[in-house]
């Protein structure tokens, strides 16, 4: 079976993708779409793919799937043999989709204002970099605790989830929109343990971090 | 009170912990933004958040352990000095030219990471402790970011205080509330971040934390709420300084010149038969930054004046490392330093220069090492080991007991292999093996006496290596210096004329002119008296220039070189 | 209040250019789409036989229908390269030329016009700059160990007015969406305009011909500007959309860079920054503009 992603380079939905399925070492296609400027997400032949005329889109043989969220778990339980990036447990599946809506929320205030500012959307720039921040406030502080407790990661196993994967890339991507994330230290370091998952890989507009210290 | 942009204050501006190694944390004071980060030493850095090369955040860079990398062209900066070590740009170069980063003054004490907008090369007003500071083994807790100016955030935090018990006012932007301390970040106008301290660490951290985070959330809210009401204040604008004049032209060439330091011989040992290591410090603070494979003039106590290479690794700055061979027949260079220099002496050094200059962009390294000239090649295999370049050393000495810097040699994750006594022939087979046949980037670098020089520049063009990939340092010009011609030299700054007749250098007969200009080897072999040429075409005849920087005929060594021209100008 | 109009504080020579504000194919006929040029806030639209019209706008929102015909107080408009180009002075008559465009077999194409927050120049000589390619655009078009820059010249054509550096040349990974493995490739660079430049790289598909690429900047404000890119491209495998995502995603790795670089104006002070030798087509534009007058986007020097 082959794995399609409708794919634009400049998303970080799409690329939450990418990331995963770098990190789990699948093989796929990139069918590249003109999200912009040529709108092709609202072509007739996408909305056939996807009525809600939104990337990533992705196809697994007969299956049409879309949502990132929705295709990180479904790349997750069909192929991550260690079952460790959405784990079966009922509790921990409850706190990673939990995080996968914080995604949606980020993709609503800091992604739009990046588009506001990058891409010529007609959003409220205010409304969506505040918004932003009072998520960023909020996960800073998450994740603050965390450390201190030893948990490097957004949901409590002591590994990476889809969780940290589908909340990534905005948080990474926010200067774009105009959202410094100077003020949230905890944050930042977070994006760095990220960066550094084996597999990792980038997107345009984030770039990788250096190797961690070397255990003595 | 208004904030300052001079105020010359310590303020926290981080926690111990937001420093993790490998990170570069993005912080503010007064205005000016800072990108601080702790090397692989533990030493914290607060620099200026802005690359000197394009104005790139340093934070979004990377922090390599002992030098943080720009993410837009890569330039390297070193732990503690801030002065850029490497310019992919231009790999074979040196950046000679002393670009510097600013950088400002920092401690770190109970928990917490402290710095103030002061020159670091001149600190007004050293750290000083808050008052009671000594009485507690202090607890920091989760800072909190405020959006409203650091004066209401202070007036904001006393409003906490029990009505019979009001908050003791501290100095600067803090105060204390019973045992707990608080000290407000002046970020900008309108922006803070309270950092407060309990005076022990609490029963149950956690809990604790997690009381004084809500306590401070609310407040927050409630001094975000006021300030929203309020016009916002004018944020800070701090000014960029300048960069020195030198450094804003592109000269084909840098002209080393420095000043002399005085440094303390802190340890002296034997490192090997026959090798005795001196370790020098700075007074305080430390020392200049320096480049794999740069040396030091070194000025001895009878007024001799020798070179010596740094062995020491990237950031390593509190103290330079160097080697010096215990030479029977020396005629009181090598022979002063280890017989008459003792732990505790002061003694001059100048700063580094780098005749040597390491490149990073091969995808293959081979360091040949004789004798004593294990020292620029350990600084060199240093630096490629913290940046994961891959390397092979071959060290080859006489005896075993003979081979120095054992210990740190066996520090090192790249490939080492000490090669002791072998037969001559051996020696030859050997380098032949090392080098293999060359392919695109690779590059050799040797230091060690001159026949292992020789067969390595033969053997090494023998099998396929190009000139450019072949490098070594002279230390000395056995070449002989013709001196027969005779011509004028203008100095253009000096407004005179001179003739220099056949037998006199250039260099003498300035002197006799009564003018002091700066050389040590005398023999063009150290770049002292590199002088800039402004007409005229020069006879060059030392072993400090290339080939390309001969033939651009911009400048000169003064103690040697002549002119093929009846006059030359120079900018003296 | 006396209201000051933002035109007062554009120099005169960036008042009267042509100034980049839109892709000729984006813009709808018979409706509004709304900019921002050297501060002042303008509306734009087609008409019927799909010519732009370009105004100052007060209360116009995006997306309303409006008559061309009942604008009478036009901005003057050209159309070139596949965008449209207005000016708040009095503009010379052509704009500069790119004769390649017009060669029947190239592929053209707009590539997105993009905001970014930094002025023109910035972004103009990151345009100019090889050295970033390796740490910005690395495994594409640079990648470390091959990081040097070599010589290449630079000279102020004075007949053209504009600055050219020639004979660059870089290591490159994957030079184009058609390159199939690493190449030297050389490099052309043309600063026809003090916000606009155009490059010509070594051709994967044609070694006789050269790949054109073009930024044109919008200067929005003293900060922020909007990068129109254009593509002029030999490559008869590719389509649009493979193309113009090979662009998007080495602007897209531009894009932070410029966001974090200080000051957002490009300070003209040679002591303001530490060039080096690879740097000598950016010191050349800097010399080009002051000597230009051009202050808008740019810290002139202190005279
Ligand atoms: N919840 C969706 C959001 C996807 C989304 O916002 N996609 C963007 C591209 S990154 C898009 O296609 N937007 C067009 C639209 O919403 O009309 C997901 O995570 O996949
Ligand atoms: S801007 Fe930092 S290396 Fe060029
Ligand atoms: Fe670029």
């Amino acid at each position: 079976m082959t794995i399609t992603l409708h794919d634009f380079e400049l998303s970080g939905n799409c690329y939450k993708l990418r990331l995963l399925m770098s990190i789990l070492q699948l093989r796929y296609d990139i069918v590249p779409v003109d999200f912009f400027p040529g709108r092709e997400h609202k072509s007739d032949a996408f909305l056939r793919l996807n009525p809600f005329g939104q990337l990533p889109v992705l196809q697994d043989g007969d299956l049409t799937l879309s949502d990132s969220g929705a295709i990180l778990a479904y790349l997750a339980r069909r192929y991550d043999a260690s079952g460790q990036w959405f784990p079966d447990d009922p509790a921990v599946t409850a706190e990673v989709l939990r995080w996968h809506a914080v995604a949606d929320d980020i993709t609503a205030t800091a992604s739009a204002a990046r588009l506001a500012l990058g891409f010529d959307y007609p959003f409220d720039l205010e409304k969506t970099q505040a918004g932003a921040h009072r998520i960023f406030r909020i996960i800073d502080e998450h994740l603050w605790f965390g450390e201190k407790s030893g948990r490097d990661w957004l949901a409590s196993p002591a590994h990476p989830t889809t969780a940290d994967i589908a909340c990534f890339p905005y948080v990474m991507l926010s200067e774009e929109g105009g959202i410094s994330r100077q003020d949230y230290p905890a944050l930042r370091r977070w994006t760095d343990r990220v960066r550094r998952i084996p597999g990792f890989i980038v997107m345009s507009g984030i770039f990788p971090a250096g190797p961690a210290l070397p255990a003595a | 009170m208004t904030l300052s942009l001079s105020d010359p204050a310590w303020y926290p501006i981080a926690s111990s912990d937001d420093l993790p190694f490998r990170h570069v944390y993005q912080g503010q004071l007064l205005g000016r933004e800072l990108a601080v980060w702790r090397a692989d030493d533990g030493n914290v850095n607060v620099w200026e958040n802005r690359c000197l090369h394009r104005g790139v955040r340093l934070s979004i860079g990377i922090n390599e352990g002992a030098e943080l990398k720009c993410q837009y062209h890569g330039w390297r900066y070193a732990n503690r000095s801030a002065g850029c070590t490497y310019i992919p740009a231009h790999p074979a170069d040196a950046p000679a030219r002393r670009i510097q980063n600013k950088i400002y003054p920092v401690a770190e004490a109970f928990g917490l990471v402290w710095s103030a907008a002061q020159d670091s090369d001149n600190i007004e007003r050293p750290f000083a402790p808050f008052p009671g500071a000594e009485s507690g083994q202090w607890f920091p807790l989760r800072p909190m970011p405020v959006n409203a100016a650091p004066e209401d955030v202070l007036a904001g935090l006393a409003t906490l205080a029990p009505d019979d018990r009001p908050a003791d006012s501290l100095p600067g932007l803090a105060l204390r509330l019973g045992d707990v301390v608080y000290f407000v970040q002046p970020v900008d106008a309108g922006r803070a971040v309270i950092r407060g301290l309990l005076p022990s660490t609490p029963a149950d951290a956690t809990q604790a934390l997690r009381h004084y985070n809500e306590m401070l959330s609310k407040l927050r809210d409630r001094l975000e709420r006021a300030a929203a009401k309020k016009p916002a204040p004018e944020p800070l604008a701090p000014a960029f300084d300048k960069v020195s004049a030198d450094l804003a032209t592109m000269p084909d060439i840098a002209i080393p010149r420095g000043n002399t330091i005085p440094v303390v011989v802190k340890r002296k040992w034997t490192s090997a038969d026959g090798v005795i290591g001196f370790e020098l410090a700075a007074r305080e603070g430390h020392l200049p930054t320096f480049q794999p494979g740069a040396h030091i003039d070194v000025h001895l106590p009878n007024g001799l004046i020798r070179q010596y290479s740094i062995t020491n690794g990237p950031g390593e700055l509190m103290s330079y490392i160097i080697g010096v061979k215990q030479e029977s027949a020396s005629k009181g260079g090598s022979k002063v330093l280890v017989e008459t220099v003792r732990q505790g002496d002061m003694l001059a050094i100048s700063e580094p220069r780098n005749n040597f200059p390491l490149r990073r962009d091969a995808t293959r390294t081979v360091l040949i090492a004789g004798g004593i000239g294990i020292t620029p090649l350990l600084s060199m295999a240093r630096f490629l080991d913290k940046s994961s370049l891959p390397y092979e050393l071959h060290y080859f000495t006489r005896a075993c007991e003979q081979v120095a810097f054992r210990g740190d040699l066996e520090a090192l994750h790249g490939t080492v292999l000490i090669h002791t006594g072998l037969p001559r022939a051996e020696i030859g087979t050997t380098i032949s093996t090392a080098l293999g046949a060359w392919s695109q980037a690779q590059h050799v670098y040797v230091c060690g006496p001159s026949a292992m020089l020789e067969s390595v520049r033969t053997t090494a063009a023998a099998q396929g290596w190009p000139d450019e990939a072949i490098h070594f340092e002279y230390f000395k010009n056995d070449k002989p210096i013709d001196d027969s011609s005779a011509f004028d030299v203008e100095l253009a700054r000096s407004a005179m004329t001179l003739h220099v007749p056949a037998g006199k250098t250039i260099l003498e007969v300035m002197r006799d002119a009564g003018l002091t200009v700066p050389s040590s080897c005398e023999q063009g072999a150290c770049g002292t008296c590199l002088t800039t040429v402004i007409e005229g075409e020069v006879d060059h005849q030392d072993v400090y220039l290339n080939d390309s920087e001969k033939a651009a005929n911009t400048c000169m060594m003064t103690c040697v070189s002549r002119a093929k021209s009846a006059r030359l100008v120079l900018d003296i | 209040m006396p209201s000051i109009d933002p035109i007062d504080h554009i120099d005169p020579i960036t008042r009267d250019l042509w100034q980049v504000i839109a892709a000729t194919d984006e813009l709808p006929v018979g409706q509004i789409q709304r900019t921002t040029l050297l501060d002042v806030p303008l509306a734009m639209t087609r008409d019927s036989a799909g010519l732009p019209v370009v105004w100052r706008r007060s209360d116009e929102e995006a997306g309303d229908d409006v008559d061309p015909e009942n604008i009478l107080d036009r901005l003057p408009v050209t159309t070139g390269y596949g965008f449209v180009w207005t000016s708040l002075g009095t503009p010379s008559a052509a704009l500069f030329p790119i004769p390649e465009y017009a060669e029947a077999d190239r592929k053209n194409m707009s590539c997105g016009s993009i905001g970014i927050h930094v002025s023109a120049p910035r972004a103009v000589e990151n345009f100019l700059d090889m050295g970033h390619f390796p740490y910005v655009h690395t495994d594409i078009l640079g990648a470390e160990p091959h990081t040097e820059v070599k010589e290449y010249d630079v000279e102020v054509s004075e007949e053209r007015d504009e600055v050219l550096a020639t004979r660059c040349r870089f290591m490159q990974p994957r030079a184009a969406k058609s390159a199939t493995h690493a190449m030297e490739v050389e490099y052309v660079y043309r600063v026809p305009h003090p916000f606009c430049s155009v490059l010509y790289k070594s051709c994967p598909e044609d070694e006789n011909r050269r790949d054109v690429i073009a930024i044109f900047l919008q200067p929005v404000s003293e900060d922020r500007c909007r990068a129109h890119l254009l593509q002029s491209m030999i490559d008869s495998t590719s389509t649009i959309t493979d193309l113009r995502r090979f662009q998007q995603t080495i602007f897209g790795q531009d894009k932070p860079i410029l966001e974090n670089q200080y000051p957002k104006r490009l300070p003209l002070d040679p002591r303001a920054e530490t060039p080096i030798r690879a740097d000598k087509s950016a010191i050349a534009y800097r010399r080009w503009l002051s000597q230009k007058g051009i202050t808008y986007g740019v810290i002139p020097m202190a005279s």
